[in-house]
């Protein structure tokens, strides 16, 4: 099958290193997609796989066929643009029938697949048509339907939603989604929206700084990430750093700092066996995180914390919090259901109960330096914190 | 539209109007009237100095005379060949200025336009100088050993179409470079994603995007030309004689024809309209068509 594969692929511009050393296997067939935040180097590994970018180091396969010096024109990969880039002077037909001409096709050949092409995207009654004409979304349509129409054995999309209103961007992924269970052919889709990679992904590479950083299934990635930075890029959540100080069978204690000398005593599962002593950093998803205004029972497996309410924000399908706890802030999602609900809604300052279940937080070997999203203050991420800022400044 | 905007349109007219006044002042005083002129002076007859005031057909029937007929297909000859050559170096020139670096860009660009701060004349006179018998080019090649004699370049035909390129060389280039500075280049990319190779992702899509440039450049190129006058009086020869030298000797050496060197001009400016007209109906069909409204 021509399933890709990218070995030890580097690019440099200048001195600066863009993509840096990528391994990786696609399945033929598979939705993968790079997710990372803007200046990642998503653009230029895409534009490795079309042939506008030679690699420095490193090989790409598609099935046995090393391709990496392949000029664009000789690749069966076709990219959308972000910008869509269909050619002003020609109408839709003529775009899509664009990769068909230069091929020589019969007339004949041409009109039925590119009718047929333009009816799997539902643009068939807007043929005659200039791109001027069309809305951003059926701009978007005739670039499929004129990428596919040569059926390449890759399509390649550049955050080819980025540029659609937000209802607009939900209807064209479920509809990228159809698209490629009719055609079969992998996608390769590139992105710095973690909720688009997460939704409409077989498995997701995710990069920062050129290099992959992890990959796998979404729901793998959201609950077992392997670095401080997929844990924080990937959803939200609150990064606690601590130090191990009892390892049993299932569980470990964790001591967090969260003051000059007042201490968390925290229990988790792991999925790795750290020693007595060792740094390490917990996250815990805010939805996982249960709040309430009286102490529940007290039970083996369950943490408590008790902290004061900082910040409530509604969000609609869940309420936000910001509770205090020494000098961390805990970020929690409570959605709105009766029975979670104390008889009187929670309120600011007031003095409330967190707690979680064992293993509802995942530990990860790595500690929270400056550099890292939470910071060393241990400040847990919130929209309006430093550790966002620095995040977001690079998302679009 | 409903009466509010109508009326808002209205007032934008009549505003307009009162805009465009002293420009419409000005091309009658200074463009219409004068051409009246010229078109009356054509019907009448010469004389050795001035005209008489007695109506005369004579003038147009020498201008179909085959002398006049000649200079009028050389100046068309000179005018073509000199928008192909301006076309075939500036093409290449102006899509380079637009895809280098924003820097260069401006450099080259102030480089293009640095000959227009030097008068015409002086301009042509250093070409004389260039080119002439003991000139600095066949100085060079002389010492060079690429020539034993000096080569003959002034008061011939070449000599004329070098300098008329070299004058009109930035009329061709500044429009063709605004409108390949505007293609998106990504779009060469896109062809050649979908299969193109190079040469015919040029072919399929900026040479068709660069029209606009092509068709202006042209434009400002032929149509000077045609009445070239400066450049072949002062480096051409006295054997092609171009229609725009004519007029001016019909105009000031003795005996003078007036009304013939109007019927010259006339007749040249109606063929450069029908030309334009031809050109623009043409070039509206192709953007009429790109708007969707021929499908
Ligand atoms: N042609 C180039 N020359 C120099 N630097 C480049 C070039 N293309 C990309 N880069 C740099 O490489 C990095 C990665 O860019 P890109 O792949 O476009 O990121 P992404 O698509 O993830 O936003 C960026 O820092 C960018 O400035
Ligand atoms: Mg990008």
């Amino acid at each position: 099958m021509s399933d890709i594969r990218l070995e030890n692929l580097s690019k440099d511009f200048g001195s600066f290193r863009a993509v840096e050393n990528v391994n990786l296997e696609i399945k033929s067939g598979e939705l993968f997609s790079f997710l990372g935040p803007s200046g990642c180097g998503k653009t230029t590994l895409l534009r490795m796989l079309a042939g506008f970018e030679i690699p420095n180091t490193g090989k790409i396969q598609i099935g046995n066929k090393d391709i990496t010096q392949l000029p664009a024109y000789r690749r069966q990969v076709n990219t959308i643009f972000q910008n869509y880039s269909l050619f002003p002077h020609m109408s839709v037909f003529d775009n899509v029938a664009f990769p068909l001409k230069i091929r020589k096709q019969p007339a004949s050949t041409i009109k039925s697949s590119v009718l047929e092409m333009l009816s799997l995207v539902k643009m068939e009654d807007q043929h005659a048509k200039y791109p001027d004409q069309l809305s951003g979304g059926q701009k978007q349509r005739v670039a499929i339907a004129r990428a596919l129409i040569n059926k390449p054995e890759v399509l390649l999309l550049d955050e080819p939603l980025a540029a659609l209103d937000l209802k607009l961007r939900q209807h064209m992924l479920i509809e990228l989604m159809n698209i490629h269970d009719l055609v079969g052919i992998t996608f390769i889709y590139v992105t710095h929206d973690q909720g688009e990679a997460m939704s409409i992904s077989d498995r997701v590479a995710v990069m920062n700084q050129g290099k992959i950083i992890q990959s796998g299934p979404p729901d793998d990635i959201y609950e077992r990430p392997s670095s401080i930075f997929s844990a924080y890029f990937i959803g939200e959540t609150n990064l606690i750093s601590g130090t191990v100080s009892q390892v049993h069978d299932d569980y470990i204690e964790l001591k967090c700092q969260i003051d000059k000398d007042e201490f968390l005593e925290l229990d988790s599962t792991m999925h790795f066996t750290p020693l007595p002593g060792k740094e390490l950093t917990m996250s815990l998803r805010p939805e996982k995180i249960a709040i309430s205004r009286s102490k529940p029972r007290t039970q083996d497996d369950i943490n408590f914390v008790r902290g004061t309410i900082e910040d409530i924000l509604y969000l609609g399908t869940h309420t936000q919090y910001i509770v205090r706890v020494g000098k961390l802030r805990i970020r929690v999602f409570s959605q709105h259901k009766r029975v979670y609900f104390d008889e009187k809604a929670l309120d600011w300052e007031e003095p409330v109960w967190l707690f979680w279940h064992d293993s509802d937080t995942w530990l990860i070997d790595e500690v929270a330096s400056d550099t890292s999203p939470s910071g060393s203050d241990l400040e847990i991420a919130s929209p309006y914190s430093r550790a966002v800022k620095k995040l977001g400044n690079q998302r679009i | 539209m409903n009466d509010l905007e109508l009326k808002a349109a209205a007032r934008r007219n009549r505003n307009s109007w009162i805009l465009t006044a002293p420009a419409l002042l000005w091309l009658t005083v200074f463009f219409l009237i004068p051409y009246l002129i010229v078109v009356v002076y054509s019907f009448l007859t010469p004389d050795i100095y001035e005209v008489k005031f007695r109506l005369s057909l004579t003038s147009y029937l020498d201008v179909v005379s085959s002398a006049y007929l000649r200079s009028l297909f050389l100046a068309f000859k000179l005018a073509f060949q000199t928008t192909a050559i301006c076309l075939l170096i500036g093409y290449p020139v102006a899509y380079f200025i637009a895809r280098s670096s924003e820097k260069i860009k401006n450099t080259l660009l102030i480089l293009i336009i640095i000959p227009f701060w030097t008068n015409l004349i002086i301009r042509i006179f250093s070409w004389r100088i260039f080119l002439s018998y003991n000139g600095v080019l066949n100085d060079t090649l002389m010492r060079i050993g690429l020539i034993s004699s000096p080569l003959e370049i002034m008061r011939t035909d070449l000599a004329v179409i070098l300098v008329m390129v070299y004058v009109y060389l930035p009329y061709m280039i500044l429009p063709l470079y605004s409108v390949l500075e505007k293609i998106d280049f990504t779009l060469l990319q896109a062809a050649m994603d979908l299969g193109a190779n190079e040469a015919k992702a040029y072919f399929k899509v900026t040479l068709p995007l660069s029209a606009e440039g092509i068709f202006a450049g042209s434009i400002l190129v032929f149509i000077p030309a045609l009445g070239a006058y400066l450049i072949p009086q002062l480096v051409g020869n006295q054997q092609s004689l171009y229609i725009g030298q004519i007029i001016t000797y019909k105009i000031k050496n003795i005996p003078r024809n007036w009304p013939l060197a109007s019927a010259l001009s006339l007749v040249l400016l109606f063929l450069v309209a029908l030309l334009l007209v031809l050109m623009f109906t043409a070039y509206k069909r192709r953007k009429d068509k790109l708007k969707g409204l021929v499908a």
